[in-house]
């Protein structure tokens, strides 16, 4: 079966405006993402995740190399790849149902459905009682339950995650993990996960993608091989197979920080 | 005294200031010809709303303000939201739009009555040019800084142009325009007294500057009050809690004055 | 502001072609000559004025007025907007006092200001000084209230005196809304000179463009304008905009 996302020879070099100089964020990236699965994407700093995500969800065009996604080239944004992102980008002026209603609304989904598929979601992230609300009268997690029911009401082919959870304190980042994992179990949606935390990346991806450091490439594809539906936190802490996945993982990201520290 | 209420607590000041004024006058701190008491004053207004004369100014004053507004406001935020789009010529017309806008309204005058001679057309100009600058300005300014990644979001929606221009930016930059506008009626009301008292024979400005020929210190004081009256309760009731709302709303914090 | 050359370049360009335009218009136009006098004139005007040493002198007079109301609005304004400010009784009976007169712009009292005093220079101070003083007391007034009270208790519960209170917590807090104050205050205050000098005469920039209208000298008014234009831009986008700046950079906006 053809991937849903394929990655080849991916290059991007950033030139900064102002000094003229290069930087390779990514090199030589090759890459596949079968139907269905979540992936995670780990690095240290600087490794070219972000810039992996851009490219994918059309916002940066690459320097080098071929980005498919169903066999089809990527041109640019688009509703089939929907985008949570690590800020807050659900819009301000807009309440919590309008905010989960805008992808609909741009598809020209009507009204009477939108509302049905609104409400739907709202009970999902648990925020029944806030429809009215607007993003600044609600929490930080609050927020991003927001703006992950928005881009899944969308109903996209692929989702794609830069760090969601990054800015939510630990308590809730773990509610919202344990979330995701019901969702994408639910759900069964082609997901690419990006993020610097490690026991998120394992507990969360079917496979985990390491990059080395910059300029970024593929260093390792470790599959994480717990059925999803038993996968809990308390699971994660106690049992030895997730364990020892998340050393590996743990050990093949330091390999690449060390490698750095050992460079400079 | 809190169980007064605050309407109350917002008189208490003006009376204590009428009361004031009247003894000054009434001592004869002060010549009747400079400063009429406020019984004279009140007379005064009676009768210019009598014989219609006030009105006719107030509407004179505010007709042209609307007026202004009117001409002003859909071409600024237009012109603000489409240079705002433009990359590249968006840094060019900032500072060129902010000199216009420094030139304040009332240095267009002698332009004007050059151009158009005095009276409607020449005011009106004025009022366009205070007006207009200041929302260009605010627009252009309020377009560029709302945060790239709303406009990312709506994208990766599958977003449109369109789209992003009417529901990310013009919302976005909602607060900025809104408190553009409000400074710019405020200039522009200002802009507006100073040239009816050149170069019209209507309006507010025009009737204290040619009572002053008079010396009729209770016409002019009737005109002062109905001035600082009119802006007071347009100010306040109407365009400080717009922008406040608008503000609040998006969760910003409101630097608007209670 | 970062200075871009490709935006500078621009700017010249623009600047070129808006001029050319313009010559050109003049040129070409079917109106009577001095509707519309070419760039040429307007430089020439410049030239010739500062010669006779007529501008500088009416610039000096417009600066001087204003920097005096400056210097009145910072060493009046301020202290008495933050005194006030500092009793809850005094701000709250103040308040719309000082709202309704700050409505009335200094140019409303002219004519108020004629009857008293004539066509002369005290005339237009007073309307100026007003327009500046205003805005800065209400906005010296705001920035004292604004000032979180948990900053004051904080410093209460260290035994604090008021007047230690005040020096440390209440005058820098309500820096940042004094500024805008000033920038405010300034603003209107500088149009108000414009229109002062109009109406009064007694020199300066406002008066130089009136006159000039009285003789179709365009060029001149033109040349005022683009002076008025350009010394607010110098005033505030070099001083008073910086000064905003530095004072919320430094305290952080102050939030209610």
């Amino acid at each position: 079966m053809p991937a849903k996302i394929a990655l080849a020879g991916l290059g991007h070099e950033y030139v900064n405006p102002f000094t003229r100089e290069r930087v390779l964020a990514l090199d030589g990236l090759g890459l596949e993402v079968a139907d269905g699965e979540f992936l995670t994407v780990v690095g240290p700093s600087g490794c070219g995740k972000t810039t992996l995500l851009n490219i994918l969800a059309g916002l940066i065009v690459p320097t080098r190399g071929a980005v498919l996604v169903d066999g089809r080239p990527v041109t640019g944004p688009g509703r089939d790849r929907g985008v949570v992102f690590q800020e807050f980008a659900i819009l301000p002026w807009r309440t919590v149902e309008r905010n989960i209603a805008h992808g609909l609304e741009i598809q020209g989904v009507p009204r009477a459905e939108r509302a049905a598929v609104v409400r739907r979601f709202v009970e999902l992230i648990g925020l029944t009682g806030f429809e009215k609300k607007y993003p600044h009268e609600l929490s930080g997690g609050m927020r991003q339950r927001v703006a992950v029911a928005r881009t899944l009401a969308a109903n996209p082919e692929v989702m794609l995650m830069d760090e969601p959870f990054a800015s939510v304190d630990a308590q809730t980042r773990i509610t919202l993990q344990e979330e995701l994992n019901a969702i994408a179990q639910a759900t069964r949606k082609t997901i690419l996960f990006v993020t610097h935390n490690v026991e998120e990346a394992v507990f969360l991806g079917d496979r985990c993608c390491v990059l080395s450091r910059r300029p970024g490439r593929v260093k390792a594809l470790v599959p994480v091989d717990i059925p999803r539906a038993r996968r809990t936190w308390t699971l994660f802490t106690s049992d030895p197979a997730f364990s020892a996945t998340k050393d590996r993982v743990l050990r093949l990201v330091r390999e690449e920080v060390g490698g750095e520290e050992a460079e400079r | 005294m809190n169980r007064l209420g605050a309407p109350l607590r917002g008189v208490l000041p003006f009376v204590a200031l009428v009361a004031a004024w009247t003894l000054v006058t009434q001592t004869g701190l002060v010549s009747a010809l400079f400063l009429p008491p406020p019984v004279d004053v009140a007379r005064t207004a009676w009768e210019l709303a009598r014989d219609g004369s006030l009105w006719i100014n107030i509407l004179a004053s505010l007709g042209r303000v609307l007026l202004g507004v009117a001409a002003s406001v859909p071409l600024g935020v237009g012109l603000g939201v489409a240079v705002a789009l433009n990359r590249r010529l968006a840094p060019v017309v900032e500072p060129i739009v902010s000199f216009f806008n420094a030139l304040s309204g009332i240095a267009w005058l002698p332009l004007a009555i050059t151009w158009f001679g005095l009276g409607w057309t020449s005011v009106t100009f004025i009022m366009f040019n205070t007006i207009f600058f200041l929302v260009f300005f605010n627009t252009l300014v309020g377009v560029r800084t709302v945060p790239r990644i709303f406009e990312n979001a709506v994208r990766t929606m599958g977003g449109s142009r369109r789209h992003v221009i009417f529901q990310v930016l013009i919302p976005g930059a909602l607060p900025s325009i809104v408190t553009g506008l409000r400074m710019s009626i405020g200039f522009g009301w200002r802009a507006l007294i100073a040239a009816e008292m050149i170069a019209t024979s209507t309006g507010l400005g025009f009737l204290i500057y040619n009572a002053a020929n008079f010396h009729q210190s209770d016409t002019i004081l009737v005109g002062i009050l109905t001035i600082g009256l009119l802006w007071l309760t347009t100010d306040r009731l109407v365009l400080q809690p717009l922008e406040r709302r608008t503000i609040e709303r998006w969760g910003l914090v409101s630097t608007v004055e209670p | 502001m970062t200075l871009r050359w490709e935006v500078v370049a621009t700017w010249l360009a623009l600047l070129a072609a808006a001029t050319a335009a313009w010559g050109v218009a003049a040129a070409t136009l079917p109106l009577p000559d001095y509707y519309l006098p070419p760039p040429t004139a307007v430089l020439a005007t410049l030239g010739d004025l500062i010669a006779k040493g007529i501008l500088p002198t009416y610039v000096a007079e417009s600066l001087r007025r204003i920097l005096q109301a400056a210097v009145l609005g910072l060493a009046v304004g301020v202290p008495a907007g933050l005194l006030l400010g500092m009793s809850r009784r005094a701000a709250e009976f103040f308040y719309p006092l000082l709202n309704f007169f700050q409505s009335v712009s200094g140019i409303a009292w002219l004519p108020l200001m004629l009857v008293w005093f004539g066509f002369g220079e005290r005339t237009i101070l007073i309307a100026v000084n007003y327009t500046v003083l205003f805005p800065v007391i209400f906005n010296a007034l705001l920035g004292v209230r604004s000032v979180p009270r948990l900053y004051v208790d904080a410093l209460r519960t260290l035994g604090a005196s008021r007047w230690r209170i005040a020096r440390d917590v209440l005058v820098p807090g309500a820096l940042p809304s004094i500024v805008t104050g000033m920038r405010l205050g300034l603003a209107y205050g500088w149009r108000a000179l414009i229109a002062a000098e109009m109406l009064v005469g007694a020199h300066g920039l406002g008066f130089m463009i009136f006159n000039a209208q009285n003789f179709h000298l365009t060029a001149r008014i033109m040349l005022g304008m683009g002076i008025i234009g350009v010394l607010w831009v110098v005033l505030d986008y070099f001083l008073l905009r910086p000064l905003e700046e530095a004072t919320i950079a430094r305290w952080g906006i102050v939030q209610r």
